[in-house]
This record gives C-alpha cells, sequence and structure tokens, in this order.
C-alpha cells in the first residue's frame, strides 16, 4: 500500500481564446498523504485554486484540464478517477466565501441535508436530523434552531462552519480547502483551524490547504508545496520548509511576512510582479525576480529534484541559497 | 496639548426600519458603535488600531476624518476644534486609505487626471506647478512616471493602493489613516507597501492612523497600538510593550489566536470562543464579561476604567495592573 491518498501528476489546466492557449496551471504534481494535511502556498494568480478545483472537476467550463490523477478509496491504491464524479464520493471542498458556495435559497439545514440525499440516498428526515448533528459537530451553537435560517441570517464564521458541515456530509476522506479563513477575523479563523485540525485527527481526514497565509498555512500542515507561476517550485516538511527554504522564492516569499515577535527586521517583498500566463518567462519562471540569478537560469528546465530527505526543489542553483542561510 | 486630541468620542447610528418603529410607536434601536473613545497622537506618531470586526474601527476612522457625525466627544487638531463643521482647509488635513482602491478610483480617469483634477480643485498648488507636483507625488509612492496614462484597471492591486497613498498625499495632510489598506493585498505587495507607509511618516512628518485585523502587521508599522473592543478602547499601550506583555485579557486572547508565523502553535486555543455579542445588547459591567476567561463578580458590577500607571500605559479590565509592575 502506498499510503498516499491522492497522487496528481503533470496536471495542466489551460483557456483558450481568441484562438490562444494560456496555462496558468502548468505542470503540477503533487501526492497527499493518508491522515496528511498538505498545504499550497502562493501569490495571488498562481494557480493555487485551479489546481484545487482540478481535482475535484469544478474548473469553469471554459477550461481544459489535463494530467493523471489518482484517489484510493478505503485502504486501497490509489487509481485514475474522474474529477467530476468524485464531488461527496470521497473528496468535498470549502471556499473563501461561503455566501457565495452557499445556495442563498435553501435553508441551512437543507443544504447540509443535500448531500446525504444526493449522495447517500438518505430520506428526508433521516438527511434532516444528520443536518442538525452535523452542526453541533462543527460547532454551531443551537443547530435545531439554526437549521431553519437561510445563509445570509448567518455571522460569517458561522456560514463557514455551515460550509464545512456540508462538506462533511458526504463523509469524505479528503478535504479540499481554497483559502477558507482568509475573509474571518484572526479569532474566528483560530476557531476554524482549531475545527479542521480537530476533524483531521478524529475522523483520520486528510486536507490540502491552499492560502497565501504563511502563518496559517504553519499552524496546520505537515507539508508545503510552494507554487509560482503555474507550477510548485518547492515541497518539504513545513517545519524544514520554513527553518532552511531552498527555492529563492520560497525565501523571499517568507521574508515579506511581518513577524510577530521583537525582532522587526526591514521587510523585503520581492521586487516587481508575479508573471502573466498569457506571457511566462523562459526557463525558471522566477529569473526576473530573484535576487540569485544565473545566466543559465533563463534557460532552465523546470524539474522538481528530489532530494532523500523528503524535499524538492525547482532551483537550478540551490547552493547559492543554501550558502546564504549557513 | 498633543497634536491630535481624541476626546471621549462617541458614534451612534440608527439601525432597523425607522418606518417600522413608528408604527410600532417604538423608538427605533440605536447602537453605539464608537462608546467614548480617547487618546492623543503626538506629528509623526503612528496609531495602530486593532480588533475584531464590528468593533468599530472604521467608525473611528471616519469620525476623525469627518465621513461620519460624532454624537458627542471633541477631535482636535493643532489646537483646532473638528468635531463639529470643517472647512475645506481643515478637512484636507486628515485623509484616509482604503481597503480597496479600485472600488473608490474612478475608473475612466488616468492617474495623472484624477491626481491634478484633486490639486486643481483644492488649489493645493499653482496651474503651472500641477504636472510638477503630480511627478513629486509618483516619486513619493515609488511608482514609475509612465503610470501616471495608465487607467486604473491596467494596474495591479500593489500599485492601485499606491495610487490611493498619492491620492490622499496629494492634499498634504497631517494624519494619514489607513484603514485594512494592505488586507487585500499578498505579502509580498504588502511589504513594500508597510515600508512606504513608514517612510512617509519618517519623511514627512506624517501622523499615521493604522487600523488592521493583522496583529503582526500593525507591529511592524506602529508606535503605539489601541484594541478596541465593541466600541471602545480596552488597552492602549507601546507597541512593544503590548506585545510583549499584553495586559487586557481580550488582548491577550486576540494573540493567542493569531497565527504567528516562525512560532510553533496549534491552533484553536485561544479564549476567545464565539463571537462577540451585539453592541445593541451590551452585557452590565465589563463588555467582555461575557468570553473573559477570568470574569469575577466585580466584572458583572462595575464597568471598568481605561487606565494604568501612566497615561501611555492604559487597560480596561479590574485585574490589568495586578501582578508585577510594569515600568512606567
Ligand atoms: N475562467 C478563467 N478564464 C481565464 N483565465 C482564468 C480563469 N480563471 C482563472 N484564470 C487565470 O488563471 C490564473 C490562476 O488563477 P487562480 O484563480 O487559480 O489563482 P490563485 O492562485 O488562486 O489566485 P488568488 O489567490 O487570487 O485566488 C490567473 O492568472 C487567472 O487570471
Ligand atoms: N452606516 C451605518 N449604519 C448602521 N450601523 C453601522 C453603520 N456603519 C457601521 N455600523 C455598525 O457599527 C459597528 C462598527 O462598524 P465598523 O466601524 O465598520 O467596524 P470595523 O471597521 O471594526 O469592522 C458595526 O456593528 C456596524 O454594523
Ligand atoms: S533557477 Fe535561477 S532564477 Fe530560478 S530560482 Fe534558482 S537561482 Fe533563481
Ligand atoms: S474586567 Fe473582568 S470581565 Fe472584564 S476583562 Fe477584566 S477580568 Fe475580564
Ligand atoms: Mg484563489
Ligand atoms: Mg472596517
Amino acid at each position: 500500500m502506498s499510503g498516499n491518498i491522492l497522487e496528481v501528476k503533470d496536471l495542466e489546466v489551460s483557456f483558450t481564446a481568441h484562438g490562444r492557449t494560456v496555462t496558468p496551471v502548468d505542470g503540477v504534481s503533487l501526492t497527499v498523504r493518508r491522515g496528511e494535511a498538505l498545504g499550497i502556498a502562493g501569490e495571488s494568480g498562481s494557480g493555487k485554486s485551479l489546481a484545487l478545483k482540478s481535482i475535484i472537476g469544478l474548473l469553469p467550463p471554459n477550461a481544459a484540464a489535463r494530467g493523471d490523477l489518482r484517489y484510493a478509496l478505503d485502504e486501497k491504491e490509489p487509481i485514475p478517477y474522474s474529477p467530476t464524479g468524485v464531488h461527496g464520493h470521497g473528496i468535498s471542498i470549502i471556499f473563501q466565501e461561503p455566501m457565495t458556495a452557499l445556495n442563498p435559497t435553501m435553508r441551512v439545514g437543507d443544504l447540509i441535508a443535500e448531500g446525504p440525499r444526493m449522495h447517500h440516498g438518505l430520506d428526508k428526515n433521516a438527511a434532516r436530523t444528520k443536518a442538525v448533528e452535523l452542526m453541533r459537530r462543527v460547532g454551531i451553537p443551537t443547530p435545531e434552531r439554526r437549521a431553519k435560517m437561510w445563509p445570509h441570517q448567518l455571522s460569517g464564521g458561522l456560514r463557514q462552519r455551515v460550509m464545512i458541515a456540508t462538506a462533511l456530509s458526504t463523509e469524505p476522506r479528503l478535504l479540499l480547502c481554497d483559502e477558507p479563513t482568509t475573509a474571518l477575523d484572526v479569532s474566528i479563523q483560530d476557531q476554524i483551524l482549531g475545527l479542521l485540525q480537530e476533524l483531521r485527527t478524529s475522523l483520520g481526514m486528510s486536507i490540502i490547504f491552499v492560502s497565501h497565509d504563511l502563518a496559517v498555512l504553519g499552524e496546520l500542515c505537515d507539508r508545503l508545496a510552494i507554487m509560482y507561476a503555474g507550477r510548485i517550485v518547492e515541497t518539504g516538511p513545513t517545519d524544514q520548509v520554513f527553518a532552511n527554504p531552498r527555492h529563492p522564492y520560497t525565501e523571499a516569499l517568507m521574508t515579506s511576512v511581518p513577524s510577530f515577535d521583537a525582532s522587526a527586521e526591514q521587510l523585503q517583498g520581492i521586487a516587481g510582479r508575479p508573471p502573466d500566463p498569457r506571457n511566462f518567462p523562459p526557463g525558471c519562471r522566477f529569473a526576473p525576480r530573484c535576487g540569485y540569478v544565473q545566466g543559465d537560469c533563463s534557460s532552465a528546465v523546470h524539474e522538481l529534484r528530489t532530494s532523500g530527505d523528503g524535499r524538492a526543489t525547482a532551483c537550478i542553483h540551490p547552493e547559492l541559497i543554501e550558502g546564504v542561510k549557513e | 496639548m498633543s497634536f491630535l486630541e481624541v476626546t471621549d468620542v462617541t458614534v451612534r447610528f440608527t439601525v432597523g426600519s425607522r418606518l417600522a418603529a413608528r408604527i410600532k410607536g417604538e423608538k427605533p434601536p440605536i447602537l453605539t458603535a464608537v462608546d467614548g473613545i480617547s487618546f492623543e497622537a503626538e506629528r509623526g506618531e503612528s496609531i495602530g488600531i486593532v480588533g475584531e470586526s464590528g468593533c468599530g474601527k472604521s467608525t473611528l476612522a471616519k469620525a476623525i476624518t469627518g465621513l461620519v457625525p460624532v454624537a458627542s466627544g471633541s477631535i482636535s487638531l493643532d489646537g483646532r476644534e473638528l468635531a463639529g463643521k470643517r472647512d475645506q482647509a481643515l478637512r484636507r488635513r486628515i485623509q484616509m486609505v482604503f481597503q480597496d482602491p479600485s472600488s473608490s478610483l474612478n475608473p475612466s480617469l488616468t492617474v495623472e487626471k484624477m491626481l491634478s483634477e484633486l490639486l486643481r480643485v483644492h488649489q493645493v498648488v499653482p496651474r503651472d506647478e500641477i504636472a510638477d507636483r503630480c511627478a513629486e507625488l509618483m516619486d513619493l509612492v515609488e511608482l514609475p512616471q509612465s503610470l501616471l496614462e495608465a487607467l486604473p484597471r491596467r494596474m495591479s492591486g500593489g500599485q492601485r493602493q499606491r495610487v490611493g497613498i498619492a491620492r490622499a498625499l496629494a492634499l498634504e495632510p497631517d494624519v494619514l489613516i489607513a484603514d485594512e489598506s494592505v488586507a487585500a493585498l499578498d505579502v509580498s505587495v504588502q511589504a513594500p507597501i508597510l515600508n512606504l507607509l513608514n517612510s512617509l511618516r519618517d519623511n514627512l512628518g506624517l501622523t499615521l492612523m493604522f487600523i488592521s485585523h493583522d496583529l503582526a502587521v500593525v507591529r511592524y508599522v506602529s508606535d503605539r497600538v489601541i484594541v478596541m473592543y465593541l466600541g471602545t478602547a480596552v488597552e492602549d499601550r507601546p507597541t512593544a510593550q503590548l506585545f510583549d506583555d499584553p495586559r487586557h485579557p481580550y488582548t491577550k486572547a486576540l494573540m493567542a489566536a493569531a497565527p504567528k508565523f516562525g512560532v510553533k502553535k496549534a491552533p484553536g486555543e485561544s479564549a476567545l470562543k464565539g463571537e462577540p455579542p451585539s453592541a445593541l445588547n451590551l452585557p452590565s459591567g465589563c463588555r467582555f464579561r461575557p468570553r473573559c476567561p477570568l470574569a469575577a463578580d466585580i466584572c458583572e458590577q462595575i464597568e471598568p476604567d481605561l487606565i494604568g500607571p501612566s497615561e501611555t500605559q492604559r487597560a480596561a479590565c479590574h485585574f490589568a495592573w495586578e501582578e508585577n509592575e510594569i515600568p512606567a
């Protein structure tokens, strides 16, 4: 048994308009182990959401996806699956803004009951009972009363809990999270992250958590995949990536985060902007913004090179950044 | 006397339907969004404001800017009272930068048109100096001159935010209020904007009010931080001391909730369970009581004052200063 619940290989997502094709997700490969929380970090527009949505068949209709997707139901080896059929059957997803993801014309209880009725054949009453149970499970106070409310009557934090309950209603083994706490206050964010952590441990669920916030990813994720311009440029255990990044982009991202402790060093930021998918630079796509750039970087072939310690980087000069760290 | 003095400022809104209230013969409910806030800021000082959504941060900012009327209290700048009607010259001295500049930038105006209009209407500089001033503003916010010709939609989020700052600076303000100005930006874009705000303060002597729900960001740009809860200030301390040794249970809980980059911590262990109660239905005594892990009998009876060992070290909790004296 491989221990992987999901294997994604060479995933590409492209859009064609006016005879031109852009490929904002361009060769993403990743694996998620059973019970693991994998974080995907990267700047806005780097392709995080598209990559996540491809896994569960929720791409916009004008998108074309290619690549090898394998998913392991039960204790078996991962096998190829159809992303459009997996929603409600082993994989669920939650989004940043529950208000746009939750059907505003349905009462909260019915929203949560819909999955079990559709996918598990529960009758109306059984599904309702299950909905209230799930609402209690995700920490919604007075669930019987709230089950009868409309989404707009709930606060942002409670709506996010409803979305989690909806996602859990089909008993997923893998939960995809697309910035589910970005729009929330730190207090509510902490509660939701705590809930996800607790659900993951008690249900043995795997998680992919997409966020631009490294601090949030640090709390929840065992492993990180750093995404830049449609590709994964570094992967590794969270602590090790933070302690000693092996891709200059990861390092640059880290020096942009204001620290909570006293040592308020000058923040670096990253010069320039992320490249436009219509016009990705050749070779290493980070080269135009990279402080370590060498002559051969613009002709580098993208490849995540794995080292023995469970880490991988796509930088062809990782020794430069490690030298700095000594 | 301090440069900016905010004394006992209260802002109220009538909520719900006035008509419905009339028909029912009741008074419409009144929400006190800002409830007697006082603080002072010197020229060139940077004040951070944090607190959960709905606690009144933006309303306080708008009251100081003059965008909402105050129900009571006074605001004075450089010794001049602002709480009543402000003339144009006075209004110019406090400017606000908003979270999402694209919604406040006219989509059909180039940056140059927008800035020169502003400079002309407010007669900031003589007509023949407008072009020079535009160029200078672009330098100040570290944007290339070529973007003067650009329309907002052609710019990135970070560039638009800089244009928003340039627009505020065009009026030569003394006080700049940044309300969640970097919340929508990626960290890599946010960092240079925070550096820009810091340098504007150093170079122009601007007084900065920086509102954010992100404690780490507030720490980076503020000399002092005011923590707000349900319309009141619950702690007001110099930044380093607030972060190293928070005194109010709410501040402690907020800090425990915040994810900290580079610090290992498990989520969900903050004392802040549930959500803040409605400001329409305040508990008796201390308003943090229903969520406070330390609440005692006295907290139900007496609302704590914002006090401390000195004017610059204040916290509104009966037990804030009980243990280990801190240097004033
Ligand atoms: N329906 C679409 N048609 C054309 N291009 C698209 C579409 N959806 C996304 N894109 C492009 O794909 C790229 C990646 O988008 P995606 O939404 O995955 O980014 P992201 O990393 O999730 O960004 P954010 O953090 O802002 O959500 C962007 O350049 C975006 O403009
Ligand atoms: N124009 C308004 N009318 C009625 N209530 C308002 C208005 N503006 C703000 N409020 C209320 O005042 C409180 C404080 O709001 P706000 O200042 O926006 O908080 P924050 O900026 O901290 O999110 C909230 O309860 C909000 O709903
Ligand atoms: S390959 Fe070259 S340009 Fe790319 S990250 Fe490494 S050093 Fe920088
Ligand atoms: S006064 Fe009482 S309830 Fe209020 S913060 Fe202090 S201990 Fe908690
Ligand atoms: Mg996204
Ligand atoms: Mg606000």
